[in-house]
Parts: C-alpha cells; structure tokens; sequence
C-alpha cells in the first residue's frame, strides 16, 4: 500500500527530512533542488568531481549537436 | 573545446606552481549541484608563476581569451610581470587564474583557509567550505548568492553529522 506522501514524492515531491536546518530550509523554500545536494553528499569529492566532469562532456556534446543542427 | 579540469589539474602542479581551486569546481568539490565550465585558481603572480603557468599549457595552444584578438599567451611574455589575472582558453578547457579572490584577498590570505584534497591524481588545495561561503558572499552576483544559498545548507548538515560523531 503506497500511501499519499509516498505518492507524492514518486511524483516529485522532495520530502525535507525531520531534522532539516534552517540553512536547509531556506535552500529547500528558495527552489534549490536539495535532493542533488543529498545526492552529491553521499558521494565523495573525488566521485562528485567526476561525476562533474561526465556532466561538462555531456553538456557540451549537447551544444555542439544543437549547433550542428543549427547549421543546417 | 573540451574541458578537462583533472588534465589542467595535473599540468599545473606538474610544473610546480602552488595554487588552490576556488569558484565552481571548488562548489562541486564541496556537493553543490552545478556545472560550471572553466577551471578558476588562486596563485600567486609574478614572472616566475606566470612561467609556470605558461609551461603546464604552452602545447595547448593558450590564448587571453577576454581580449578583442585573443592574444597567444606566448606573445605576451613582455608583460608577464604586469599580470595580476590570467583568463586564459586552452585546447583542455577554460583556465582562470587569478591573484586574488574577493572577500578574502591574495594567495597568502587563502592558501590557510584551504582544504588538501588527496585525490586519485594527485593532492590539491581547494577552499574550505566557510572561505568558498565567505568569497562567494562577497562577489556578491546572482549566481553566487544562489551557491551561497547551498553552501549554507552543507555546511549545516556537515555540522550535524559532526555533533551526531
């Protein structure tokens, strides 16, 4: 059974944990998406600076593609 | 162009210059959610690291990407020791160097409100969390304040962790 809070955050809604901070409130009531924050602070810094590194390629192999498209 | 901060990492310390990361990497490194594409450090200036700098780049074709032409880094040796800031574009990405970061001033003034961060490629300083907090309150645009804003919420949760030890 799958109650409506569960639902809720299947659909996106992020749950701000119990013992959640006024910095973390006021991050959370300001739109910052702290699930990414929760997400980068279970890895290490070398694996978030990885993972950055992924993201730069992606990106801008992204812009190049929306600039070829562009192009033509 | 490619960004590859780990490659411009290591070719810096390779030639020996002393620096620390501060900016957007230095933001991801502590767990913000960005993607930022350049490389920014804090160095000291002077001809011998400006050297420095141009020897860790010098075969990634580097220019001043912020002037009109987009000066080689090799033909403006004669200035070396007038540059206080280095925005440079290299085949491995954007590099910004600077002599200062704001709120907290040059190199001897962050170089002992930075972190050793042993990584797989090698050890590098980067801000600490309360000198990234204070610089990016103190540049003061809309970005940094939203980073601030984050900044804020690792530091507490860190502080947390820290008192439930």
């Amino acid at each position: 059974m799958i109650d409506q809070d569960t639902l809720a955050q299947m659909n996106g809604q992020y749950a701000l944990p119990p013992d959640a901070g006024p910095a973390w409130r006021a991050a959370y009531e300001a739109g910052v998406d702290m699930s990414l924050i929760d997400g980068a602070l279970r890895l290490t810094p070398e694996e978030r600076l990885a993972e950055h590194q992924q993201v730069i390629d992606f990106l801008l192999e992204l812009q190049e593609a929306g600039r070829s498209h562009g192009a033509k | 162009m490619a960004q590859n901060d780990q490659a411009l990492l290591t070719r810096l310390k390779d030639n020996g210059l002393d620096f620390v990361v501060i900016g957007g990497v230095c933001v991801v490194y502590h767990g913000g959610p960005l993607a930022t594409f350049d490389l920014d450090i804090c160095c000291p200036f002077g001809v011998e690291n400006v050297r420095k700098i141009e020897s860790a780049v010098n075969d990634l074709h580097p220019f001043h990407r912020l002037t009109a032409n987009q000066l080689p880094l090799e033909t403006t040796r004669s200035v070396f020791g007038e540059l206080r800031n280095l925005y440079l574009q290299t085949d491995l990405g954007k590099l910004d160097c600077l002599s200062e970061v704001a709120g907290l001033g040059n190199f001897d003034a962050v170089l002992p409100r930075s972190v050793v961060a042993a990584l797989s490629y090698g050890e590098f300083r980067f801000l600490n969390l309360d000198a990234l907090i204070a610089s990016k309150k103190a540049a003061g645009r809309e970005q940094d304040l939203a980073a601030v804003r984050y900044l804020l919420a690792i530091k507490e949760k860190s502080e947390q962790q820290n008192n439930l030890l």
